[in-house]
């Protein structure tokens, strides 16, 4: 069994924000108590982004972490937006990326589809691959978030604090 | 004018930058619909700014902006403003923003005067919003306004300083342990007194009594304190209503130096980046008469103007809709298909010649695929025995003698998806062997022309209509214009797809060659040696209409679309050609597309399950896509479409046919000799 349960991930979410407010990363818990799998974590910041043209951007960018029902494992999602609330299409986001990654794969691991917990547009980490993946490190590692999360930071900025302990 | 070693000094204050949340218009769109409707009185919202040193000088607004409390975030100073959301754009562009502003103003001053800002420290900051949400579009206008007097004019007596230049590490610890517990009420505006070895942070009320003009305290170890959103040399814009209220309550004040702590505070809550302002009043720069009320934001491009919000991509369901049907072809190449030509199916017009089973099906489909012009072609009315079979039609439809079906189709499709092109033409289409009455001509010739006009503007022709000979003159028409027809007919439990070739000249193929040209494949009349005539004629009632099995409909409108769809992915489109053999062998990829060979016909057998794959050339007597059909329609038109109209053999002469006919019963005969018989099976 590669995949966790909705139990385990809420565990692991709480796990995960005693760790994020050790750090004072701002992470936030969301419990649903009605619908377990209406809980999450959420986390919202500031994005300094330097065009070609060194002429910079601000973007807020909120990050949510919930559980998939249908892999069993913990699905990322997120939103980018502008001063005036536009959010930026995946096109833009790509073009952020730190990690120079084809546009194809870019494509074929996020998508924009409207959120199973939050009911508007986001973009969404396919988490085909995150099962694979998270069963490899599910046995050794101290948080399966901060393993999930590690595994996103190069495809998106997000700025996680080493003291995590990777 | 000043003169220019003071402007030197005087302070600069950092602005705000509003920022706001998309949740912010998903809350006000909520509320002018549901709630405040054409009511344009003004409504109290929140906003808020941190003082973090890591951020930026952003002023935030969400959707708890409109909550009748504000919540409370670590870091955050929460502001009361005021928000006008205007009807109309004529009265957003046309209110007098300065006098807008000096009415906010009025307000504060008389805050400031009436003292009670001392209680209430936080009061003093005020925003304001003046906006036009265009709900139809989700465009959003707004512009920000920070009101604060234009005087007095106050400078930096030399630039700002650390915090630890006057407070050692124990006092900074006391003044953050002390703001720590101070009420969030009071956070944004205090003081901080400072003894010999502590500091304490005290309220405003504290230290001014409301009562006197006079204050009663050491002003050497007293410091005026402010939540500071700036992260550079300069205070941030608080401080400027902030200086105005004291200089206000205590005129004396402009004779001394006035010490100011900006409070900045880094993200585990230590307050040790925090600057001391030491300000003094110059003499002389300050025109009390004419205080007027400064504030507006500055948009993106530096002006004084309104910024816009364009949230239709996230807002507007129209195009949340039509961006996720686009998602799942995206889907497909990104993941399936590499090659795939998205763009190809959105501008590719299609016209679909009946709008029964076959038309429903195929539209929803090319939907399914992505085409977003859909035009459809029928002369009847929707009836109650269609919608179960029709998918396109409902129960409403058949109603009061039933929609017309073209239209009907073209207004439901896009209750499906809204943003897709399509319209009904209600016309029947003049048949071969159908004689044309005199009182119809007029609306004959009518209906041809629009059919016409029709194929000319589409780049796909669809026949799937009832009849055969209903298709002929679709057949002729797409030929002359060279337009990619897919054809789909049923039997019972049977079903023909196929597509025809363009070219009106047929070349001789090779018999040893494995495929046929697209351009030189036969339409559906060049297998045929007879003229479509009245096939409804000597018909029972149940052979009149098509019967079929229902599963009929569906797999052979899907195909249909599934043949077009790998025709236009192909790089020869309209001319790919068509094996003869199509195996799971490898196949040359020369002769196929994207999505694989192309065949030229499909047909299936619902009774045993089974499918064949015939590819036939063009046939040269064929009596709708020969050269001498064509010829001659394009020399008589109307007048010889009329004739054949009126005629059921006159296609037959023309094409040569009759003297086939001859010749092929001749040949028949002959097969059925027993000697013949014999020689096929040996052979």
């Amino acid at each position: 069994m590669s995949s966790i349960t909705p139990e385990e991930f809420v565990h692991t979410a709480k796990k995960f924000i005693e760790l994020s407010d050790k750090f004072f990363d701002s992470w936030s818990f969301h419990q649903n108590d009605n619908d377990i799998l209406k809980t999450y974590v959420k986390k919202e910041e500031f994005v300094n982004h330097r065009d070609e043209g060194e002429k910079v951007f601000l973007y807020r960018a909120e990050y949510i972490i919930f559980y998939n029902l249908s892999y069993g494992v913990p699905s990322f999602s997120f939103n980018i937006w502008n001063s005036s609330g536009t959010l930026l299409t995946l096109e833009e986001v790509r073009q952020m990326s730190l990690m120079k990654i084809s546009k194809e794969d870019f494509y074929s691991v996020i998508t924009q589809q409207e959120h199973p917990v939050m009911h508007r547009p986001y973009f969404i980490i396919h988490p085909c691959n995150t099962e694979k993946i998270l069963l490899y490190f599910k046995h050794t590692t101290k948080n399966l978030i901060v393993t999930f999360l590690g595994l996103i930071t190069p495809l998106i900025q997000l700025n996680l604090p080493l003291e995590y302990g990777l | 004018m000043l003169k220019s070693e003071e402007k030197k000094d005087i302070i600069q204050y950092v602005p705000f930058m509003s920022f706001v949340h998309p949740s912010f218009w998903h809350s006000l769109t909520e509320m002018k619909l549901n709630v405040d409707k054409l009511n344009e009185s003004t409504k109290q919202v929140f906003g808020r700014y941190s003082y973090r040193d890591d951020t930026v000088s952003v002023f935030e607004v969400d959707g708890t902006s409109f909550n009748t409390n504000p919540e409370i975030e670590l870091h955050y100073i929460n502001v009361t403003g005021t928000l006008m959301n205007k009807n109309t754009i004529e009265d957003f562009k046309n209110i007098d923003k300065a006098s807008l502003i000096n009415s906010v103003g009025e307000i504060m001053r008389a805050n400031i005067q009436t003292k009670s800002w001392i209680d209430n420290p936080n009061n003093l900051l005020n925003f304001f919003i003046l906006s036009f949400a265009d709900l139809k579009k989700f465009h959003y206008y707004y512009w920000f306004a920070f009101p604060a007097p234009s005087q007095p004019i106050v400078c930096l007596k030399e630039k700002c300083q650390n915090i630890s230049t006057y407070f050692n590490e124990k006092q900074i610890k006391d003044i953050s342990k002390s703001f720590q517990v101070l009420e969030t009420t009071q956070k944004c505006f205090f003081a901080i007194i400072k003894n010999n070895d502590t500091a304490e942070v005290v309220k405003l009320s504290k230290i001014l009594d409301k009562n006197s003009k006079e204050l009663k305290i050491n002003l050497t170890n007293t410091f005026f304190a402010f939540a500071d959103h700036s992260n550079g040399p300069n205070p941030g814009w608080p401080l400027r209503i902030f200086l105005a209220a004291l200089l206000d309550f205590c005129p004396n004040l402009s004779k001394t130096t006035i010490q100011i702590i900006g409070i900045r505070c880094s993200k585990n809550g230590s307050l040790t980046s925090s600057q001391i302002y030491n300000i003094t009043v110059p003499e002389g720069v300050q025109t009390p008469e004419n205080i007027g009320w400064v504030g507006w934001e500055r948009n993106d491009r530096g002006n004084f103007g309104p910024k816009l919000a364009n949230m239709s991509a996230s807002m507007d369901p129209v195009k949340l809709a039509d961006t996720s049907s686009d998602l799942n072809i995206k889907l497909m190449k990104w993941r399936l298909v590499p090659d795939l030509n998205v763009d190809v199916m959105k501008n590719t017009k299609c016209l679909l010649l009946g709008s029964g089973t076959l038309g429903c099906h195929v539209a929803r489909d090319l939907l399914a695929w992505g085409f977003r012009h859909i035009t459809f072609v029928d002369n009847g009315k929707v009836s109650y025995s269609n919608p179960t079979r029709q998918v396109l039609y409902t129960f409403q439809d058949c109603l009061n003698g039933g929609k017309r079906k073209a239209e009907a189709a073209a207004d439901n499709i896009k209750l499906i998806l809204p943003t897709v092109q399509s319209q009904g033409l209600n016309l029947h289409i003049p048949m071969p062997g159908h004689p044309i009455g005199e009182s119809l001509k007029q609306e004959t010739i009518t209906n041809v022309k629009l059919l016409t006009e029709a194929i000319e503007s589409h780049d796909v022709i669809f026949l799937l209509l009832d009849t055969r000979e209903a298709r002929w003159l679709p057949t002729l028409i797409s030929a002359h214009y060279g337009k990619i027809v897919i054809n789909a007919a049923l039997g019972f439990d049977s079903y023909l797809v196929m597509r025809h070739g363009i070219s009106s000249v047929p070349k001789e193929t090779s018999m040893n060659s494995s495929y046929v040209s697209g351009d030189q494949l036969g339409c559906y009349f060049c297998n045929d040696v007879t003229a479509p005539g009245n096939s409804a004629k000597d018909r029972t009632l149940d052979q009149q209409c098509t019967v079929s099995r229902p599963g009929a409909a569906a797999v052979a409108a899907a195909l249909a679309v599934e043949l077009l769809v790998a025709l236009l992915q192909h790089r020869l489109r309209v001319k790919a050609p068509a094996l003869y053999n199509i195996t799971d062998e490898d196949i040359d990829s020369e002769l196929q597309g994207v999505l694989g060979p192309i065949p030229h016909s499909i047909r299936g057998f619902l009774h045993s399950y089974q499918t064949v794959l015939p590819t036939c050339t063009k046939f040269k007597q064929c009596i709708a896509c020969s050269q001498v059909v064509i010829n001659k329609y394009r020399e008589e038109g109307i007048e010889f479409l009329m004739k054949v109209f009126n005629s059921g053999t006159y296609l037959e002469e023309i094409t040569g046919l009759t003297e086939l006919q001859l010749t092929a019963e001749m040949t028949e005969i002959l097969t059925f000799s027993d000697e013949d018989q014999e020689n096929t099976d040996d052979a």
